[in-house]
């Protein structure tokens, strides 16, 4: 009875038109990716010695040159990009991973004769990650108990992190090592170095299962959805019931945790940390989460996006040294980089909408 | 004097306006009219120089005028009344108000005094007294929409556009609006008055030009339009105003009681009691506090106190989650801000209110998603070109449809709408009405707030009034006038006419 008579007053002409835009954010990057891998392969071929293989697209290039140390910054970047998208910025994280691959190797050495190996594998997991989301959760409290700016209260946690990661060798492990570098027991070692075919690949699967997990909450999840809405605008979120500070301490802390698993990551590989691991790690991260279509004035960003934008940062680094340049220049070249992937983005996006204009003009 | 030349312009896969071609004379003041997304502010915006026209050019005075941006059109003497509002925030009334022609002491350090002055002036002219000083963000939709009027007539324009100028207006402030067009029309100025109310553009308007999806139907003078011709070059066909037939006050138990709730500062001491299958009307001038009591039940104002019971059982004050859980459902004001996320698609809008509903241990059932948010925005005419596109690129009709849709779509035992047809196109709205209707009679208590009297009288079953944050009156429909309610909400006593 009732969508009858509604159903009268509208009119017989459906006003929804039904047709997709075949736009996917990432793709702009992804021909980035393929022309700059076109690039270095074309060049490492003309590059290799003869009866050598292609200087950048080998197994070993690939794994070790690239996956393994982009791994840190993509994880971080999942994270980071959670944070972009409620239009808010963690600069803490390479300190957090700093104090949680520190703290577990302080933690570990001290406790690893008493334990078997099994048991120290899941701590050597579990304590980087709880120290990593206990920095993060400290950051969200901060940010939505006293309603501060999140580039300031981070921009102090980055210190404090920072400076914790100095002061904690120190009284623990004075008598036994030297201060600046710990190592560790063998105790990470079987899983963090678990080879397939020569490499080690245990990274580059941690960094595909942070991006993968990232991208179900992002996507497919109300949780996900929420991040989104309070990102696009935060008053309007707050009409429709969602509890805003609850998702912002929420998305500060899984930034915090993904600092955790990059720390637990390195910590593993090297069987040892520094006070200056993941030192400026975070300009590298906001970067590639940038890169990779996040928009810092929030409502915008994919886990995808991220792991997208860090390769491309990586493949430059990498393929500095394929094509031989000079180190000096790698900051200035990555800088460049930097900026034109972002603007890349912006032409891209531009280009999209004339294209549409277009087939919208013919439609008509 | 200005001559709209094949004008086509589009916008990602949109055709807003297609070879429009029109003229518009000296010093008449020409009505636009149309169905939501028709065009209309697209054209206002081109003459505006905030868009520029794919193809086409806008003649002024017999000479073809590149405005290219706001700057040019304001040098060519030309001003607009945005329809949807663009303020900072942050500075004051009266610092918005003279943004671009700062007054200046010795040509380089702004002059407070003169400023602060020449704001009250301009204010002054629609007959609004404001405290210029405060800060923007301070004052509600209604009276930053005076604050947008004051602003464009001020810079003395000679063609003015008003888009929707009365969009959330009551009827003593439209009056005022009224007159200063009249004022300014003797003063030779051009005019073209965008709006959805038949009512003014009958009074004002010398002639009414029609748009329909982006093409230009016709024009007729004033003596030759009729309403439903007007209708009929809009969309087609007639559409009557829907009334509601069920007009039965004492139907059900009492679903909402509010008693002695107070907010400082906004308003006071207020109790009343809305029924189930009630549709109680609030009336009232530009800053009575109506939509201040709306927020305060829904649980977003901290500081308010009194009591509230929700079908017998105490409501705490101060939580969205519990009002929302207990079945409080709330269409705010003001869209941009409070109703939508303009960066998101219609789909997810639609979605906001009811993410519990839509999804299955924390994940979403897209598919329940896009067949609800599909069914409701064809029930309410929302014009898009998909689900999936941004909100912000819609226009304000329509965006205000997803605003309403969203809460339809989650459905309430008490929905309160705050100026529900805000901006909404005569078809949609009698469809608006009929469904609002039909929800009261399925038993939900509504709570409508509107500027728009008309709709007040039409769909309440009862009206209260508010006047300077107190409750002033009820008046049940069978006595409710337009007279009698805008004598108590201006405080006006009946012996004096
Ligand atoms: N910035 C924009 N980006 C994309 N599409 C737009 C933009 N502005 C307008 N449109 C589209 O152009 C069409 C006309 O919009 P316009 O705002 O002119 O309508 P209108 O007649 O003013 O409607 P309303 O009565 O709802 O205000 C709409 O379909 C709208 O979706
Ligand atoms: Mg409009």
């Amino acid at each position: 009875m009732e969508t009858q008579s509604i159903a009268e007053i509208s009119s017989p002409r459906s006003s929804v038109r039904k047709f997709r835009l075949p736009r996917m954010q990432e793709l702009g990057l992804v021909v980035v990716i393929v022309v700059l891998g076109a690039i270095l392969s074309t060049y490492g071929w003309y590059d290799a010695r003869p009866g050598h293989p292609n200087t950048f697209l080998n197994k070993d290039n690939l794994i070790d040159g690239i996956a393994t140390p982009m791994s840190y910054y993509a994880i971080m970047a999942v994270g980071q990009t959670f944070v972009i998208i409620t239009a808010g910025i963690d600069i803490s994280v390479g300190a957090i991973m700093a104090v949680s691959a520190l703290g577990s190797a302080a933690l570990l050495i001290r406790i690893s004769p008493h334990y078997s190996t099994s048991t120290i594998i899941v701590l050597s997991v579990a304590m980087p990650l709880a120290i990593g989301l206990l920095c993060g959760l400290l950051n969200g409290l901060l940010i939505v108990a006293l309603d501060l700016h999140p580039f300031i209260v981070t921009l102090g946690t980055m210190s404090i992190f920072r400076g914790l990661a100095n002061v904690i060798p120190w009284d623990t492990l004075t008598n036994t090592l030297d201060p600046k570098t710990l190592v560790l027991p063998k105790a990470t070692a079987p899983l963090m170095k678990y080879q397939i075919g020569g490499v080690n690949v245990i990274p580059g699967i941690t960094m595909l299962i942070c991006v993968i997990l990232g991208g179900i909450y992002l996507r497919l999840m109300v949780a996900g959805r929420q991040v989104y809405a309070i990102g696009g605008n935060e008053q309007a979120s707050r009409y429709s019931g969602l509890r805003v500070k609850w998702i912002k301490l929420w998305v500060y802390a899984l930034s915090g945790l993904s600092a955790g698993v990059a720390g637990m990551v390195s910590l593993g590989r090297f069987g040892t940390a520094s006070t200056s691991t993941g030192n400026t790690y975070e300009l590298t991260v906001i970067a590639a989460a940038v890169v990779g279509g996040a928009s810092l004035s929030g409502g915008r960003g994919t886990a995808l996006g991220a792991l997208l934008g860090t390769l491309v940062i990586a493949m430059i680094e990498n393929g500095i040294y394929t094509l031989n340049l000079k180190q000096e220049y790698r900051l200035i070249i990555i800088g460049c980089a930097i900026v034109v992937a972002v603007s890349l983005d912006q032409i891209s996006a531009l280009i999209n909408e004339r294209r549409l204009a277009r087939l919208g003009g013919r439609a008509s | 004097m200005i001559a709209f030349d094949s004008i086509t312009k589009t916008f990602a896969g949109v055709t807003a306006l297609n070879n429009v071609s029109l003229s518009i004379e000296r010093g008449e003041c020409h009505g636009l009219m149309g169905e939501n997304g028709a065009g209309k502010s697209t054209l206002g915006k081109i003459l505006a120089g905030i868009y520029s026209p794919d193809s086409g050019t806008v003649n002024i005075d017999g000479k073809s005028q590149s405005i290219s941006s706001p700057r040019d059109a304001m040098r060519a003497g030309i001003g607009m009344v945005h329809q949807e509002l663009a303020f900072c925030p942050d500075l004051t009334v009266a610092e918005n108000l003279c943004m671009g022609i700062y007054p200046r002491k010795f040509g380089l350090f702004l002059d407070r005094k003169a400023m602060i002055a020449k704001a009250e002036k301009l204010l002054a002219q629609i007959d609004v007294s404001l405290d210029v000083c405060q800060c923007m963000r301070a004052l509600s939709t209604a009276q930053e929409q005076l604050v947008q009027i004051a602003a464009a007539v001020g810079t003395n324009a000679r063609i003015l556009i008003f888009d929707e100028p009365t969009s959330s207006l009551s009827e003593p402030e439209s009056q005022a609006l009224f007159g200063l067009i009249e004022r300014l029309r003797a003063r030779g100025v051009t005019m073209i008055y965008v709006s959805h109310r038949m009512p003014e553009v009958f009074r004002l308007c010398d002639r009414i030009s029609v748009l329909r999806d982006g093409k230009y139907v016709g024009t007729m003078t004033r003596a030759e339009a009729t309403q439903d011709a007007i209708v009929r070059m809009m969309i087609g066909r007639s559409v009557t105003d829907y009334f509601p037939q069920h007009l039965d006050s004492s139907a059900g138990d009492v679903m909402l009681r509010v008693r002695n709730l107070t907010s400082p500062g906004k308003f006071n001491d207020v109790s009343f009691d809305i029924r189930r299958g009630e549709i109680v009307g609030f009336a009232g001038l530009v800053g009575a506090g109506r939509s201040e009591i709306a927020t305060a039940i829904f649980g977003l104002d901290p500081s308010a106190s009194g009591s509230i019971e929700l079908n017998g059982k105490p409501l705490r004050l101060g939580s969205v989650r519990q009002a929302m859980s207990r079945g409080i459902g709330l269409v705010p004001e003001d869209r941009k801000r409070q109703g939508l996320v303009l960066g998101m698609s219609g789909r997810g809008n639609f979605s906001l209110a009811s993410l519990d509903r839509l999804s299955r241990m924390g994940l979403l059932d897209f598919a329940e998603e896009r067949r609800q948010a599909a069914d409701y925005f064809d029930r309410l005419r929302v014009k898009t070109p998909s689900l999936e596109a941004p909100v912000a690129g819609l226009s304000g009709g329509n965006q205000q449809k997803i605003a309403l849709a969203k809460w339809l779509g989650r459905g309430a035992k008490l929905l309160i709408v705050d100026e529900p047809t805000r901006g909404v196109d005569i078809g949609a709205k009698a469809a608006i009405h009929q469904i609002i209707d039909n929800l009261a009679r399925q038993g939900v208590a509504i709570m409508l707030i509107s500027s728009e009297l008309p709709e007040v009288l039409n769909l309440s079953t009862r009206i209260l009034v508010m006047r300077e944050g107190r409750l002033v009156g009820e008046v049940p429909r069978a006595q409710a006038t337009q007279e009698r309610v805008v004598r108590l909400m201006a405080n006006v006593a009946e012996a004096t006419s």
